[in-house]
């Protein structure tokens, strides 16, 4: 249980909020063309001309102010978007909004206006799909490049069919570089290579002097088709290893955990208590692990040069790397989790491994003094990051922002407490916020956010170590081969070190998913950067970059 | 004024020429040759220890690493392996580069920067020349440096290049000036711009505590201006807190963006050897040139030492200290540095006055 | 002011203590762990070519090729292409194919790293750990047979 009281603004909201289907149905009214039942949320059919009614109706009108995510898919007779919903202040209401087109032309309206995130997410979902977003403000491929012929998640798409284009084909690359001639703004390419973008990422940038005055990020660098390869791999095993290399910057575990959330709901399948307690464990130290490099690289940006504190996080995650190679076998692409628990019981000896969390817990403290010396309490650091690459709460629900950088700006949204999930309730932790919406927030939620996980990974030792031995089941009987009944749906986050990750599977009646949807957190955090930068100095715009802590895997899946 | 451009002491192409035994115009130019000859090489020599070396194990010293060690005894032979490394690098030279500027402007760094050291006395008789206006030599030499910045930067036909000239235009105006101001409160307590005359006005103890005797070096008469004279320096060098014209995570590389091969060297040699002849004024201002205890032949060791201590300072702050922005520097200096600068020469000014 | 300076004898600090913890990886050996997933080791003695590594192995990392008969007669792993998930290992049951604690190999090129059955026959025993009974302590491998060398090239 967390020790934070329930909010209490939440329950008397709640009351009042139609949260079953049926009131969320009366509220909507002639909106409803049919009604649909997903696993996650209850499911309803409207016409495509009035998403956004429908959407900004159930947002002011019954609090679902987090589009989560928006899947889009092609069926033999129609597409569809689904667009999820769900509500920052309760994470378990949760509604789905189907909207379905036409299969010889599919139109739809965008729900861009109502949800500053469907821009990006309609984008994606018209780049592999082919869904055409009406009053979408800039409907363009966003994954692929802008020569791709036809949509690779289409049923019609011909895999075989080469993508080569020539350089004289291709629009002159320099071309940009010299638009708006007259102006006084420059136009300057950060990245694809650049030592500032975290991996790569195409950052177009307007300058006026040292200004910014646009951004527009381009992803689509390292898109490895992880959806449709997961729509390729069988539910028991194959899936779970590739999780680990979405957000491979050693979050493994935690989107482990996400796929084995939603295909374990999917498929009924319990998980023994004590393998919960291994997962958490696991997956805060993934936590610690991750967030010790977003702090790292962070101050690696404002820092500039090759400093002492980023080698100090690296130095400190080797240890927690090293504590996870003891347990799962790997140092990042881990392959630990598997339906219905784990792979393997901790390693024998037992105490040396409990006695090595504990080494590490027991210096953690110190290490982030360290590092509060170090960054947190340096003037200029302070000068440099406090009201910097601000983002208020406002625009930061409507972007979908989640995790770190949702927390940063006063959301107090965590799902490992909003919707429980492995062991977390049972602990005793507090959800980190900060007030300040500026980069030094970002950097300071993160900072306490490891304390945080290290107090779960604590209980979780306390736990394991008392655990009667005959009790130690790590798995729950799972069945070889996993075969969803047809046309099931289900959309599950959990709480990764980025944010929300979610996972959408729809099930064909086969051993394989039908429709496997990945909603990246850094996806959608990534988003915010122009909101946050334009009008700032270029130092501002790559330490807000920072900030967010994107992982270019996990953004372009 | 008549006075004559050089100082009754012995200099070094002097020497040099009374050691060949050659006299008159021919034993200035071989002697001045050689002497300058010696100068340079001494502190190429440095470099090279500084950049593939040095700066390597510092900063694994900083960072809890082990940095090269694997070829020679400490590693040291890395320097001759990046040495052939980096000079059997391919150049490459980018399209509409405006050449000849984009090739001069690596020459012209080091060359600055070494001409600067003509003028400082580096002690055991290593001294090149002592003209009256030393002091102002050392400070026009250095900042010529600028001049091969903005070239690199506006020839390079690249934006990063071109925001890093820019920056480092505005750093060096927005940080000369109090370098300067800061250096004539020195000055103002010699009397004299010559370097030897601010050395030898050094010598005199300032005071005795327990039986140790405290020269008169002006880091203690006047730390606060010793201070202001670092920071100023830090920013004329391009070191963090004050990197803003390189400022490898905005700007890439800036100015050095485009260069590769030999004049990627060129450019990298220049600035360590502007760190040097920082660290060198600093020295021969503030720390009593090239004095120490023991006799004076060993004056060289300890200027040396005093260098190398200044270009440690500048990887301790690379190690330790975030670099500003961009406007809050030039806040720094052009609000702050200046007005204390100032206000520093004014209350020496005063004091000296009053005393005197 | 005392932020800076804080910052400056932290650093220091480390500097002044000497210690590091890099280590000078081909003279020390990195530790590694029991449970680490490295390169594969093959018995052909013990496969009963059921394929189902084949099978699990989410990338085609592993080709068998059979005869009429079904008797194997190759077994190809790209070992620069696997993943080391270790599906393969977990699936077999007769535990023909493990996962050891080799991290390292070289090749040339890409086609190098197909090892057929010899050259995972071959792979060594990493330090004589037993990889399976390190990861899941009531099986054991047959650890000690078919010890090979590594060419590094």
């Amino acid at each position: 249980m967390s020790l934070e009281e329930p909010r209490d603004q939440g329950t008397d909201a709640v009351a009042t909020k139609p949260t079953t289907g049926d009131e969320i149905a009366d509220l909507l009214g002639d909106l409803v063309v049919s009604r649909e039942e997903h696993v996650n949320a209850p499911g309803f059919v409207i016409r495509p001309d009035t998403v956004q009614e429908t959407l900004s109706r159930l947002r002011d009108e019954a609090g679902f102010d987090h589009l989560s995510c928006v899947t889009a898919e092609e069926y033999e007779d129609r597409y569809e978007s689904i667009y999820h919903l769900t509500s920052y202040d309760d994470r378990t209401r949760e509604a789905s909004v189907v909207v379905p087109a036409a299969k010889d032309d599919p139109r739809s309206q965008s729900a861009d206006a109502v949800f500053r995130t469907a821009d990006w997410h309609e984008r994606e979902a018209y780049d592999l799909v082919g869904i055409d977003y009406e009053e979408h403000p800039d409907l363009k491929r966003i994954l692929l490049p802008d020569t791709w012929q036809g949509h690779p998640m289409s049923l019609d798409y011909d895999q075989d069919r080469p993508q080569v284009v020539t350089l004289k084909e291709w629009e002159n690359p320099l071309a940009d570089d010299h638009r708006e001639n007259e102006g006084d703004t420059m136009y300057l390419n950060i990245g694809p290579h650049h030592p500032a973008t975290h991996g790569v990422l195409h950052v177009k940038t307007v300058l006026d002097g040292e200004q910014v005055a646009d951004v527009e990020p381009d992803i689509g660098y390292l898109h490895r088709c992880e959806e449709q390869m997961c729509q390729t791999k069988t539910y028991r095993h194959q899936i779970m290893p590739y999780p680990d290399r979405w957000d491979y910057a050693s979050s493994g575990l935690l989107n482990e955990w996400a796929y084995a959330r939603a295909a374990e709901d999917l498929n009924d399948i319990e998980v023994p208590e004590y393998a919960q307690i291994i997962r958490t464990m696991g997956a805060e130290l993934c936590r610690i692990a991750s967030h010790m490099l977003a702090v790292g690289t962070f101050a690696l940006d404002v820092y500039g040069d090759f400093t002492a504190i980023f080698m100090y996080a690296m130095r400190d995650r080797e240890i927690v790397q090293n504590i996870l190679e003891d347990l799962t076998g790997q140092r990042m692409m881990f392959n630990y989790f598997r339906l219905g628990g784990v792979v393997w019981d901790l390693p024998e000896p037992r105490d040396e491994f409990f006695e090595k969390i504990r080494d590490f817990l027991d210096d953690l403290p110190g290490t982030l003094e360290e590092y509060h010396d170090l960054i947190s309490s340096n003037e200029i650091l302070q000068v440099r990051t406090i009201d910097t690459g601000v983002l208020p709460p406002e625009v930061a629900k409507s972007y979908g922002a989640t995790g770190p950088v949702a927390r940063a700006s006063g959301i107090d949204y965590d799902l490992r407490r909003d919707d429980p999930y492995g062991y977390y309730d049972e602990l005793d932790w507090d959800v980190v916020v900060e007030d300040g919406c500026d980069n030094y927030s970002r950097l300071l939620c993160r900072m306490r956010e490891v304390e945080e996980s290290a107090k779960i990974i604590q209980q979780c030792v306390d736990l394991l170590e008392d655990w009667p031995e005959d009790e130690r089941t790590i798995q729950s009987n799972v069945p070889r081969t996993l075969r969803p009944e047809d046309d099931t749906e289900i959309y599950r986050a959990v709480e990764a070190a980025k944010g929300e990750l979610g996972i959408y599977i729809r099930a064909d009646g086969t051993d394989k998913p039908g429709r496997f949807k990945i909603r990246s957190p850094c996806f959608s955090n990534l988003q915010t950067l122009a909101e946050m930068s334009q009008g700032e100095y270029i130092p501002d715009m790559i330490a807000s970059l920072g900030s967010l802590d994107i992982v270019l895997g996990e953004v372009d899946r | 004024m008549t006075a004559p451009l050089q100082s009754d002491t012995v200099l070094l192409p002097e020497r040099i020429a009374n050691l060949l035994g050659l006299s008159g115009v021919l034993g200035d130019v071989v002697g001045g040759l050689l002497g300058a000859f010696l100068i340079a090489n001494l502190l190429l020599v440095q470099t090279a220890v500084a950049g593939p070396w040095a700066k390597r194990k510092i900063t694994a010293a900083f960072t809890d690493r082990i940095a090269v060690n694997r070829i020679g005894p400490f590693g040291l032979l890395i320097i001759v392996a990046d040495a052939v490394r980096l000079l059997s690098k391919e150049l490459v030279v980018p399209e509409h580069v405006d050449r000849p500027a984009w090739d001069l402007g690596p020459i012209v760094i080091p060359f600055s920067a070494l001409l600067g050291f003509a003028v400082i006395p580096m002690g055991s008789g290593i001294h090149l020349a002592d003209p009256e206006t030393g002091l102002a030599f050392a400070f026009a030499a250095a900042s010529i440096a600028s001049l091969g910045l903005v070239m690199m930067g506006y020839a390079s036909n690249n934006k990063y290049s071109l925001l890093g000239g820019l920056r480092a235009i505005a750093a060096n105006l927005a940080y000369e000036i109090p370098l300067i101001i800061t250096a004539a409160s020195v000055v103002i307590f010699t009397g004299s711009l010559q370097m030897s005359e601010i050395v030898a006005a050094q010598t005199e103890p300032l005071l005795t505590v327990a039986g140790v005797t405290i020269p008169q070096w002006f880091a203690f008469v006047n730390p606060f201006a010793f201070v202001l004279f670092v920071v100023a320096n830090l920013a004329e060098v391009g070191r963090n807190p004050f990197d803003i014209p390189e400022a490898p995570t905005e700007i890439v590389a800036g100015y050095q963006t485009e260069y590769s091969s030999v004049l990627f060297v060129l450019i990298y040699l220049g600035e360590f050897i502007h760190i040097f002849l920082g660290g060198a004024i600093a020295a021969t201002l503030f720390l009593g040139g090239p004095a120490g205890p023991g006799p004076e032949s060993l004056g060289f060791i300890w200027f040396v030492a005093k260098i190398w201590a200044f270009y440690f300072f500048t990887q301790w702050m690379r190690s330790a200290i975030p670099r500003l922005r961009v406007d809050q520097f030039l806040d720094v200096g052009w609000k702050g540095m200046l007005v204390l600068s100032f206000a520093n020469l004014v209350l020496t000014a005063i004091i000296v006055g009053v005393i005197a | 002011m005392i932020g800076l300076l804080k910052s400056m004898a932290t650093t220091m600090k480390h500097a002044l203590d000497g210690q590091t913890f890099t280590v000078e990886y081909p003279d020390v050996a990195p530790e590694v762990s029991p449970r680490f997933r490295g390169v594969h080791k093959f018995s052909q003695e013990r496969c009963i070519w059921c394929r189902q590594c084949e099978n699990v192995c989410p990338n085609d990392t592993i080709q068998i090729v059979q005869d009429d008969q079904r008797n194997g007669e190759q077994y190809n792993l790209h070992i620069g292409q696997c993943i080391y998930c270790r599906l393969c290992e977990e699936v077999c049951p007769v535990d023909a194919i493990l996962l050891t604690q080799n991290f390292e190999f070289t090749a040339d090129t890409k086609d190098d790293f197909v090892y057929n059955k010899e050259q995972l026959k071959n792979v060594p025993w990493y330090k004589d750990i037993d990889p399976l009974n390190s990861r899941e302590p009531d099986r054991d491998a047959w650890i000690g047979e078919g010890d090979g060398e590594v060419d590094y090239q």
